[in-house]
């Protein structure tokens, strides 16, 4: 991505949030370049700002990473006071920072949790800092080989084990067509329950057409 | 910012997360800076004219580095104000200023503000000012009217 400062670390990515109707599937590859050296393979791009609400990070590592940091002490103090936030919430939070720091970040983030009022939901922060809710959301730049493919694949009203294939199939397709993402498929469940991690290792991934 | 999740209803409070690479006034100095009745650099008041001031631009981390610490802590003090109301940035900078004011004559200036490194978060970390040009070290003479004079405010 060509925001990127000189030296600095790039997420590359594909990165992806569905919801359903119990709660949000989100997902991302495991790829860290910095230029064409893989500094980190097996990268956790599903990032924890609170219990039941996490995000998929996209573009710079060190902006991403400091966004996200702010962002869950943000929360944790927010929850001593005012009990659980709800996910628009930190999406909100993740928007005011990437929009104000404009200039200075190179953030696309997608926002995926659980919350009492409004169960599993998705919000899509890319890189100019605008707000989105979508019921499913891809972000990085594994993302563009996959648009066509989602939308085909979409249906409202799928389950949690549809869901899961979806986001699966359709981040093994970014992967496998993107050079800047690889490595494992790094799952999260998100429910009213907590938080549940699938791995999908490189040697399981879902085969697309390969010629 | 809000505690409502609505967006459209937003706060316009900065949330800095680090200073920009340019200084917010002019980079350099220029002559009409110290310049006297005549237009030209006034040698009695300001020193020798030093033509690198005037020539050589910034490094963009230069400004980066000296905003530092302010930016973190505006950037705290906003969101005090978001998370709990005016009252907690107000009283964290009423804390702060009541600290440095509290520095006696007798207090050499060289010793580092005790309260003000508690206020900051600096007594429970080790940074490189902690090991390099320590005051205690230091073999500077100190001229203690000139110390009183700067403390005050009427010596630059």
């Amino acid at each position: 991505m060509s925001g990127l400062k000189p030296g600095e670390v790039n997420l590359g990515t594909s990165i992806m949030a569905v919801e359903f109707a119990h709660g949000v599937i989100i997902g991302a590859d495991s790829r860290t370049t910095t230029g064409s050296y893989i500094a980190n393979r097996v990268t956790d791009k599903l990032t924890e700002v609170h219990d039941t609400i996490y995000c998929c990070r996209s573009g710079s590592a060190a902006d991403t990473q400091a966004v996200a940091d702010i962002v869950h002490y943000y929360l944790q103090m927010y929850s001593v006071q005012n009990g659980k936030p709800t996910v628009p919430l930190a999406a909100s939070l993740f928007q005011e920072l990437c929009y104000q720091n404009k200039d200075n970040l190179s953030a696309g983030i997608i926002v995926g949790g659980w919350d009492k009022e409004n169960g599993g939901s998705v919000w899509n922060v890319p890189l100019g800092g605008s707000l989105h809710r979508q019921p499913f959301a891809i972000g990085g730049s594994g993302s563009t080989y996959i648009y066509g493919y989602c939308d085909a694949t979409y249906r409202d009203g799928m389950n949690q084990e549809e869901c899961i294939e979806f986001v699966k199939n359709s981040l093994a397709l970014a992967m496998s067509r993107d050079g800047s993402s690889g490595g494992v498929i790094r799952m999260a469940i998100i429910t009213e329950k907590g938080v549940e991690r699938i791995f999908v290792p490189g040697d399981k991934l879902p085969v697309h057409w390969e010629g | 910012m809000v505690i409502h999740a609505q967006p459209g209803w937003k706060s316009r409070i900065s949330l800095r997360l680090a200073p920009s690479s340019k200084a917010s006034s002019a980079s350099s100095a220029s002559v009409l800076d110290t310049s006297n009745s005549y237009g030209l650099h006034d040698t009695m008041r300001f020193g020798m004219r030093q033509i690198a001031s005037e020539v050589s631009s910034k490094h963009p981390l230069e400004n980066r580095l000296a905003e530092w610490d302010n930016t973190q802590m505006e950037l705290k003090m906003n969101m005090a104000r978001n998370m709990y109301g005016m009252h907690a940035p107000i009283k964290m900078a009423m804390e702060r200023s009541l600290v440095i004011q509290a520095r006696g004559p007798s207090m050499l200036p060289q010793r580092s503000n005790l309260g003000l490194d508690i206020l900051a978060g600096k007594d429970e970390s080790i940074d490189f000012e902690d090991y390099l040009n320590v005051p205690e070290m230091s073999t500077d003479m100190v001229d203690v009217h000139v110390v009183m004079e700067r403390q005050i405010g009427i010596r630059a």
